[in-house]
């Protein structure tokens, strides 16, 4: 067992005062693979792509090079006696992982493999593949994510479109995902996707993911997955064709027209539950995590986290059902990670374990690879905590009670609304803006909620706040002001 | 008219008044003073009428070689009516009462105007190729101003026509005109005929001119020896003297260079109606002016002799060389939505990877001396993009001068800067790591090929790189290129005590002065990540040649190897000496397929089963779980030395047997493979 030893410092760097970041391990110029003078064996390059917890409370990651490691004592209070052990090896590029009883699961290029340590000595002795029946060409972006379990206790998978030298995406399933059947055979249930890399259910067991802004793809969205959903992506939709396919487009694809219209013309498209806007709320998102910390993570209990890769920093996101569609707002939350965020996981003690990796492609975070854990302090930050959509605007919760003079005074909020153009271009600007009249704003008796009463509030536009004038009771500012509510539906009570 | 209707798109309305592509597209809806500026230059007004338009001069072709480049018929009926064979043409009608003979005089004037050395002729054409020549034409620019054509699909799917939001700069019946020599020697060098860079010069080989104008005229077959050439005509001295008269009356040489002797005198504009913006005006040039182009006109002849400043001299001069065809400008301009599928580059780099860049305060972003090299069509920075920036000649010559002026930002020079904390704060050891996405003179990035950096000294004004860099966004909306230095704060706080604006400098300082790379630039790394199996078998799955991507490379420390097909279950390939080099499945953004870098290598016939998976044994050898024809078959593999050995078992049952085969160049000894459902192979190498 080999033990490396790690500095131990919190950042308060762009992080709320509420959250410290601790290393676990983070790139040194010795063991990094960006260096000059690194070898394979030189040292363990942690480029995390994948986290899960073992029975035990021990972390399973995997790392880009095709490794699983078994770190121990990444809990204790000062993370300074880490152990590693090697699992398992010669993966293809593991971009994901799952604790299934006592065996792991891993998605490869090319399959999800079952690891079983069968002896008891901590190292897998079997590589079983437990799903298979995705193409794949040889195309460096062709990835393949997962698997996440469901709450119907199904194994979802997610893979990208291809690009580059010998990307083939009328081949099966690139830019679809889909379950594992009985038979560890991928079940396509969604498609149009280009880079799904963070899948991860809601409290209720339903399953989403994060994309990112690129080809096809507007800004970061985040998709509830399910049967027959078609979403942005059309490179891959050629598999429609394939006899297994839960979907078949009935118009041609909607392109080059504002996002709303597309989404019109197309009634197999399904609108993403939050659109992330681009560098207001990171850039590329990676992963999505659900917290159910019973109150250890601070006040955000069933919200979710989406990480980020280019800005490395997280972003939270609160989601309701409108009219049977899942929408929600996104808000800004911790940023100043070392590397390229790729994977998140909330730890048995309610603390967030962020697993990063930047290698081929840059991010503010200036390191080649770390873990890190994002730790609640106990300060109760002061934030909005929740934006619902309302039939004549939203309410607002917040963590701490407003300062009620303040809050009642249309004069503290600002807010636009505007779509994308959905085309196969990199990436939209925002069009279509168009202000938002602040009506009334109501404080609740207990100072803990506002409701605001909205003109112009418009369907499938993103609604984006920004409540710069509201102050706690004790004078304290937002820790972010602003806030994006996807209005997908308007809710009619 | 024949306008080739198979190859234009969206130009299907007719048009009668002359193209000025960038008043149609910037001033037609709103006509102004500045729209009727950039008309009074680009219709000629200004070559008879005189006056300081601010604007590089819009000259006629040469015509001294004209009658060696264009076919006799076409050429007198294009000087009768130059519209009815091209339309949207900028030339007048100035000789609308001349009679065939009138027609013929003036050829055989313009006939003696050749030049009297006998230029050597142009080399044969052997070949032609119209496919590759519509290639280029749709993919190089040209069609930043010409319709695209309808039989080249841009892998976005054609355009609609109604999202073409301006006319194309047409050709008129090229077949009428032009011999496939005489078009592809056009193309070659527009410059030597269109002296004043309206249609500027994409720099080219020969045979990509020759193919252009094969595609252009639809050429039939390979074979260039079949071109229909242009006879040229002999002047005659008498029709000669009498085509000069005729020239020197149509008042030719305000437009068009022509010998002293048919020079035209200059001709006072004194007043702002009728004449030439009357369609019907008896005496002069013809122009069938549209309305807006009438109106705008009027508006700028109000107030002709006011001095255009230096930012509007600079925008007109963009709109009337189009540049704003490729480039935005100011939020205007760039490739309409109809043109942006046959804008091509590399997708990894998004929109920034097709799309020349915006021109916005471009004075103001590069050195006038590399401003003064791009404008010459020099110094490319983005060799990615599909579109080639072309040459415009003498229209240019100002042009650089002029947008420093329009452009100018309050000069900063960065001071102090440590080349030592640049160097650092350019590399990825703690740095941006900038060149993880960006080229650094010859050598690659990391990750995606972003424009050189090795340059930016030379090449950017100091006050723009620091706006940039903090808020690259601003410049170009949707650029990948994060910023480092968000809202003006550093994003590595441990250099140079995070002050941002040393940073920036240091940064400057590092590449002006040339002084070694980026710290951390990733070498060249193929060949340094080589498995060496010491103690144990080494087990790697990897996208590999000649097994497919679901490959399993096994080395064993006897020095052979095996690529095991996780596929259909099956061996692959064996080789001896050395494993592989794991670089592009360890360390490369782009992965592709391994290869083996050892000898001897050897293959099995493709598998016929199903692969389960494997098994790793107590001293690491792989067990292979496969099943055929529903029975499951397990194979185990140990390196022995100077071979392999194979064990394969199965539970036996009748009628079943498992296919097993052999690589041909191997010694297979089967002694021990007697027991049932259990078969023992020795692999030797010969």
């Amino acid at each position: 067992m080999k033990t490396l030893f790690a500095v131990f410092f919190a950042a308060a760097s762009l992080s709320a005062a509420s959250y410290d970041i601790a290393d676990i391990l983070t790139a040194s110029t010795v063991l990094d693979t960006r260096s000059k003078d690194w070898k394979p064996g030189d040292g363990l390059a942690l480029e995390v792509s994948g986290m899960d917890w073992t029975a035990d409370g021990k972390l399973a990651l995997t790392i880009r090079k095709g490794e699983v490691w078994i770190l121990d004592g990444v809990l204790d209070p000062k993370p300074d006696k880490v152990s590693y052990k090697l699992f398992a090896s010669g993966l293809h590029e593991p971009l994901g992982i799952l604790r299934d009883g006592k065996d792991l699961l891993v998605t490869q290029r090319t399959e999800t493999t079952r690891l079983r340590d069968t002896d008891g000595d901590g190292i897998a002795d079997e590589y079983l593949t437990a799903g298979a029946g995705w193409n794949v060409s040889g195309a460096y972006h062709g990835y393949a994510y997962g698997p996440k379990r469901d709450g119907l206790g199904q194994l979802w998978v997610t893979l990208n479109v291809d690009m580059g030298d010998h990307a083939d995406n009328k081949a099966p399933w690139r830019g679809w995902g889909g379950i594992l059947g009985q038979d560890g055979k991928f079940v396509p249930m969604v498609a149009g996707m280009r880079s799904p890399c963070g899948l991860g259910t809601n409290l209720a067991g339903d399953m989403f993911c994060v994309d990112q802004q690129g080809t096809w793809i507007p800004t970061t969205p985040i998709y509830h997955l399910r049967k027959g959903a078609f979403f942005l992506n059309p490179e891959g939709i050629a598999s429609e064709n394939l006899p297994e396919s839960p979907l078949k487009l009935s118009a041609k694809i909607p392109e080059k027209r504002p996002y709303p219209e597309a989404l019109k013309a197309l009634p197999e498209m399904r609108p993403p539950a939050v659109w992330m806007p681009y560098n207001k709320v990171g850039r590329s998102g990676t992963d999505l995590a659900t917290c159910d910390a019973g109150g250890k993570f601070g006040p955000f209990d069933g919200q979710m986290f989406v990480a980020e890769f280019t800005d490395a920093k997280i972003s939270r996101v609160f989601l309701e059902k409108v009219e049977g569609e899942y929408q929600g707002a996104c808000f800004p939350f911790v940023g100043g990670f070392a590397s390229g965020i790729v994977r998140l996981s909330f730890a048995p003690d309610g603390s967030l374990m962020v697993g990063m990796t930047s290698r081929g492609w840059s991010s503010l975070g200036t390191k080649a690879y770390g873990l890190q854990r994002l730790r609640y302090n106990g300060t109760v930050p002061f934030a909005i905590k929740e934006m619902k959509a309302k039939p004549d605007g939203f309410e607002l919760t917040f963590t701490k009670p407003v300062d009620v003079a303040r809050a009642g005074d249309i004069a503290s909020y600002r807010m636009t609304n505007y779509t994308l153009f959905y085309s196969s271009a990199y990436g939209s600007d925002e069009i279509q803006s168009a202000p938002n009249g602040i009506v009334s704003a109501k404080v609740a008796a207990d100072g803990l909620s506002v409701r605001l009463k909205v003109d112009g509030l418009r369907e499938l536009y993103i609604h984006e706040l920004h409540a710069d004038g509201i102050r706690s009771v004790s004078g304290e500012s937002l820790d972010h002001a602003d806030a994006y509510y996807t209005l997908n539906r308007l809710p009619k009570n | 008219m024949m306008v080739r209707l198979a190859l234009v798109l969206g130009a299907m309305t007719l048009y009668a008044e002359p193209l000025v592509t960038g008043f149609e597209r910037f001033h037609a809806s709103t006509p102004t003073a500045e729209g009727g500026r950039l008309l009074y230059n680009e219709l000629g007004c200004v070559n008879c009428h005189g006056g300081e338009t601010g604007l590089p001069a819009l000259r006629g072709p040469a015509l001294a070689t004209v009658t060696q480049r264009v076919r006799s018929e076409w050429l007198r009926k294009f000087i009768a009516n130059p519209a009815s064979v091209h339309p949207g043409t900028v030339m007048p009608q100035v000789l609308a009462k001349a009679d065939d003979k009138t027609l013929v005089a003036i050829e055989h004037y313009l006939a003696s105007l050749k030049p009297k050395t006998a230029a050597k002729g142009p080399a044969k054409i052997l070949h032609v190729n119209g496919a590759r020549g519509g290639e280029l034409f749709n993919t190089l620019g040209c069609v930043a101003c010409h319709a695209p054509g309808k039989d080249f699909v841009p892998p976005e799917g054609l355009p609609k026509s109604s999202e073409f939001t301006h006319r194309s700069v047409g050709f008129g019946d090229l077949k009428a005109k032009y011999s496939l020599e005489s078009l592809g020697t056009f193309i070659l060098d527009p410059l030597k005929v269109r002296t004043d860079g309206r249609m500027p010069k994409t720099v080219m080989d020969r045979q990509d001119a020759i193919d252009i104008a094969g595609y252009l005229l639809e050429f039939q077959g390979s074979d260039g020896r079949l071109d229909n050439p242009i006879d040229g005509v002999v002047a005659d001295k008498a029709l000669a003297i009498a085509g000069r008269k005729a020239v020197i009356s149509a008042r030719c040489a305000a437009c068009h260079d022509l010998p002293k002797d048919a020079a035209a005198a200059p001709v006072a504009l004194k007043k702002t109606e009728g004449g030439c913006l009357d369609a019907d005006h008896a005496k002069g040039p013809r122009y069938a002016l549209s309305e807006a182009q009438c109106a705008a006109l009027k508006l700028f002849l109000a107030k002709k002799d006011e001095t255009a400043s230096p930012k509007l001299a600079a925008d007109l001069t963009l709109q009337a060389l189009n540049c704003v065809a490729c480039h935005e400008r100011d939020g205007q301009g760039g490739p309409d939505t109809a043109r942006k599928p046959y804008f091509q580059g590399d997708h990894n780099l998004g929109d920034t990877g097709r799309y020349p860049p915006p021109l916005t305060g471009v004075g103001g972003k590069l050195r006038p001396e590399w401003l003064s090299k791009v404008l010459l069509g020099e110094n490319r920075v983005r060799p990615y993009l599909k579109t080639k920036m072309p040459q415009y000649g003498a229209a240019t010559a100002e042009l650089g001068k002029l947008l420093g002026v329009a452009d100018a930002r309050v000069a900063l020079k960065f001071e102090g800067g440590d080349d030592t904390a640049g160097r650092k704060l350019m590399g990825t050891q703690g740095g941006a790591g900038c060149i993880t996405c960006h080229r650094w003179g010859d050598r690659p990035s990391l990750g995606i090929q972003g424009p050189d950096l090795s340059n930016i000294a030379a090449r950017l004004q100091e006050g723009w790189l620091r706006e940039y860099l903090i808020n690259p966004a601003a410049y170009r909306a949707g650029t990948l290129m994060p910023s480092f230095w968000p809202a003006g704060k550093s994003f590595n706080p441990a250099i140079l005590g995070g002050d941002t604006d040393k940073q920036i400098a240091s940064i400057f300082k590092f590449v002006e002065s040339a002084n070694g790379e980026p710290e951390g630039f990733p070498q060249n790394r193929n060949g340094e990540f080589e498995i060496i199996p010491k103690d144990r078998p080494v087990v790697q799955r990897a996208f590999t040649d000649g097994v497919g991507v679901r490959a399993i490379l096994v080395g064993f420390p006897t020095g052979v190897h095996l690529a095991y097909d996780g596929d259909k279950g099956g061996p692959g390939l064996a080789w001896k000496g050395r494993f592989f080099d794991a670089y592009l499945t360890w360390y490369s953004r782009f992965p592709t397929f391994e290869k083996p870098i050892g000898t001897q290598v050897v293959a099995w016939p493709k598998p016929v089963g199903h692969f389960l998976g494997y098994r790793l044994d107590a001293k690491g050898n792989p067990t292979f779980l496969n099943e055929q024809r529903g029975v499951k078959v397990e194979e185990t593999y140990e390196g022995i030395e100077h071979g392999l050995r194979r064990t394969v078992t199965w539970v036996p049952t009748p009628d079943f047997a498992p296919t097993i085969t052999h690589p041909a160049g191997m010694a297979v000894d089967m002694k021990e493979s007697s027991a049932q459902g259990r078969r023992v192979f020795t692999y030797l190498w010969k």
